[in-house]
């Protein structure tokens, strides 16, 4: 039992310290999964928006397929990428296996169904009456888009943090494509898993109390911000 | 803009909701839909103003079919309004952002609209926040701004308070006169149908009588 | 209704990452305790069979011998002789050490003499035993584009320092295994401290570690198994090999019950670990080690060398 009292020790030593590792570690994490969030936001709430409001062939099937494809196992989009990117895959030339570019890659690709998947269900349940009275304001298509995104901003900015505590609590995904190379590839899940393998509990106690706190503090900023409307 | 609607029907499932063999709204004039709860009112009103789509038969604004000129100059108030999340200022300023309006002439535009409609304290209030009679002169505003050739309204004045039926009316008549733009007004009250229209058309079943 | 849907999305966030941590901790440690307890309290007096002994011993050993398959070629004759089943469980030598200093495991198959040896100095461990050694190899890209092979085919110390000197891409596992620390080891009989953007640490297993290596067509020290295992994938070639830096010995341990408190005590199966200790340094485990991937690879993977 002692060591794990040891490990909160040399865990809050390691935070209040600033360790340089513990905290470029944080730091990859954050980069990582916002700018995946932030790359799959842009391209999907807007396109979730148009295919929620617009009535097309075959709606109930697409439905389906999006809202099963929102719990794609990270692992195989981890999988998938690396798969693409090794040297020996379709886009090999690129180099990019092993880097944060290809760990941007795969949180992209997985939180791309779950934004889209959510937008859309808000959309298609919320959208319609902002429609009509934009339509009978005279507002065009570009226009109806923009005025429900405005309109629902709250709602989908819950789901951008949804999406967002996935990515930076996933660990499948990038284990794979980034390889958790020390400086490089390394963010807290990675470290986690690997600090637990070698037996080494500071560092990964440290960085799951980060994690945890992350998702406190951003959730009760959404919880004060959305409880305040 | 003239209206004229030839063997329109409407079906929700297998219910027929609307039959209307004829029925043409008077260019300039106010006209006033009346008939019971479920006569298909607000149906009619929603295929007129080209929200509903999916109806048989044909509908023609000034002898033309619908085309997004004719959205542009056309707008219906709902009964229950749906103002948007942000200050009534920028919701009457709307459709004219939509419209490419530049800025000096906005702000023109919806100052003297906020003062007709005596809405001046709630010019900067979160419109989402207002009450009944105060959400309904804002949406009503919100529809005079860009002067509609065609300018529909499903009992716009229900469940309000006396005052602002008041200024409500007077809003909808000075508009007539001074735009000579074409109103279809759904209402149940007879006074108010006496005070404000021209013509009235009765709705029964789905079905058109003319009344005097 | 949208400060409910926020409130069960904290909730629920909150919900997933203890779950994620508690099974994270609980896979190889806790479920194998409870069960040794049951176990271990009742030795089988009761058998009838000679050399039955019955029960389970948790064996805590490195990833390599497990991934080598070894431990599947030889472990089925043991339980089938003893009645005693070995519960595998491959993970780091240091965390392998870890799970005997917290009485997690009956005995310890690892690599790394310096830290055994101060395991059996600090109680934990009753004695240390040679086992048997395998082989690193230093791999690299097909083309070699130091020249190693030609220059130093047998100097693994020549090697690592052209590798250093031309600061050339070189993968160290980087997660303190038994592997990782007799890569170290030689890059100090080098007299070299690898740092620097061509020193990558992993922090990962062998397998991937090859991986990494190939992608980024770099040189990085394996065992002979774990690369033969894989090298149909792999654009990598055995650059250096057969020196003597280059051995691994692997120590089996006892785990000591006297160095925990009595509930410790009492789930450390004793008995079962002696036996199983007894049988692996006997001549019929031994001969089972020697021939293990002769068929598969032509050669041996580990060489037996028990005294």
């Amino acid at each position: 039992m002692d060591y794990i009292l040891e490990g909160f020790r040399e865990a809050l030593k390691l935070l209040i310290s600033f360790d340089k590792e513990v905290y470029d570690i944080i730091t990859l994490s954050l980069f990582v999964s916002t700018t995946a969030t932030i790359i799959a936001s842009l391209i999907c709430i807007p396109l979730g928006i148009h295919l929620g409001l617009k009535e097309f062939k075959g709606k109930r099937a697409f439905s389906r397929i999006l809202y099963t494809s929102m719990s794609v196992p990270s692992v195989i989009v981890g999988l998938v990428v690396a798969i693409a990117l090794s040297r020996r895959g379709p886009l090999g030339g690129l180099n990019l296996l092993y880097t944060p570019k290809a760990m941007i890659i795969a949180q992209t690709l997985l939180v791309t169904p779950l934004i889209l998947g959510l937008t859309y269900s808000l959309s298609k349940n919320r959208g319609k009456e902002i429609e009509k009275v934009g339509t009978s304001l005279g507002a065009g298509r570009g226009d109806i888009i923009v005025l429900t995104i405005k309109e629902l901003k709250l709602d989908l900015l819950v789901n951008v943090v949804t999406a967002f505590s996935r990515a930076i609590s996933e660990v499948g995904a990038v284990m794979i494509v980034g390889g958790n190379i020390k400086n490089r590839t390394r963010v807290i899940t990675t470290t986690i898993s690997m600090m637990n393998s070698m037996g080494d509990y500071p560092m990964a106690i440290a960085l799951g109390l980060v994690l945890l706190l992350m998702s406190f503090v951003i959730n009760s900023l959404i919880y004060t911000y959305s409880g305040e409307d | 803009m003239e209206i004229s609607v030839v063997n329109l029907k409407k079906y929700y499932g297998e219910k027929q909701v609307l039959d209307i063999e004829e029925l043409t709204i008077e260019k300039g004039k106010i006209t006033g839909l009346i008939g019971p709860n479920g006569s298909g009112k607000s149906t009619l009103m929603n295929i007129i103003s080209g929200i509903d789509l999916d109806f048989f038969g044909t509908i023609r604004y000034d002898g033309k079919p619908l085309d997004r000129s004719i959205y542009m100059n056309m707008t219906l108030v709902f009964q229950k309004p749906y103002l948007f999340r942000r200050r009534v200022y920028e919701n009457i300023e709307y459709p004219l952002k939509v419209r490419g309006m530049d800025k000096g002439e906005r702000i023109k535009k919806v100052e003297n609209i906020i003062k007709r409609f005596e809405i001046e304290e709630l010019r900067e209030k979160k419109a989402h926040r207002l009450s009944g009679g105060e959400s309904q002169k804002v949406s009503l505003a919100r529809a005079l701004i860009f002067e509609p050739k065609l300018l529909l309204l499903d009992e716009p004045t229900s469940n309000i308070d006396p005052e602002s039926i008041k200024i409500m009316e007077r809003e909808i008549l000075r508009f007539n006169q001074e735009t000579k733009g074409t109103v279809l007004i759904v209402t149940h009250n007879i006074e108010q149908s006496k005070r404000l229209c021209h013509n009235i058309i009765y709705l029964e079943n789905g079905k058109v009588g003319y009344l005097e | 209704m949208k400060r409910f849907l926020a409130l069960s999305i904290s909730i629920l966030l909150l919900f997933t990452i203890l779950v994620g941590c508690k099974a994270d901790s609980g896979q190889d440690v806790g479920e194998p305790e409870e069960e040794v307890v049951e176990e271990s309290t009742e030795p089988a007096e009761e058998e009838t069979a000679e050399d039955e002994v019955g029960g389970r011993i948790i064996l805590s050993t490195t990833t390599s011998t497990q991934d080598s398959g070894l431990l599947d070629y030889i472990l089925p004759v043991f339980e089938e002789k003893y009645g005693i089943e070995v519960d595998v469980v491959a993970v780091g030598t240091g965390k392998a050490l870890q799970m005997g200093r917290d009485g997690d495991a009956d005995i310890l198959l690892v690599h790394a003499k310096e830290s055994e040896e101060e395991f059996v100095a600090e109680g934990y461990g009753k004695a240390r035993f040679d086992v048997m050694y395998n082989d690193f190899i230093l791999v690299g890209p097909k083309d070699d584009p130091l020249k190693l092979k030609e220059k130093f085919p047998k100097d693994i110390l020549g090697g690592l320092k052209t590798i250093a000197e031309n600061e050339f891409t070189f993968v160290s596992r980087g997660d303190d295994s038994g592997t990782h620390k007799k890569e170290l080891s030689i890059w100090k009989e080098a007299q070299i401290e690898p740092a620097g953007d061509w020193y990558l640490e992993a922090g990962s297993g062998m397998g991937d570690v090859l991986k990494i290596t190939d992608e980024k067509q770099g040189y990085t020290i394996s065992d002979r198994a774990t690369y033969l295992n894989m090298r149909d994938e792999l654009d990598l070639d055995i650059i250096i090999e057969g020196d003597e830096n280059l051995f691994n010995q692997y120590g089996i341990i006892p785990i000591n019950p006297e160095a925990f408190d009595d509930d410790v005590k009492g789930r450390i199966n004793e008995e079962g670990a002696q036996i199983f200790l007894d049988w692996i340094l006997s001549d019929e485990a031994q001969e089972l080690i020697g021939e293990y991937g002769v068929e598969e690879f032509g050669m041996p993977l580990f060489v037996p060398n028990a005294k």
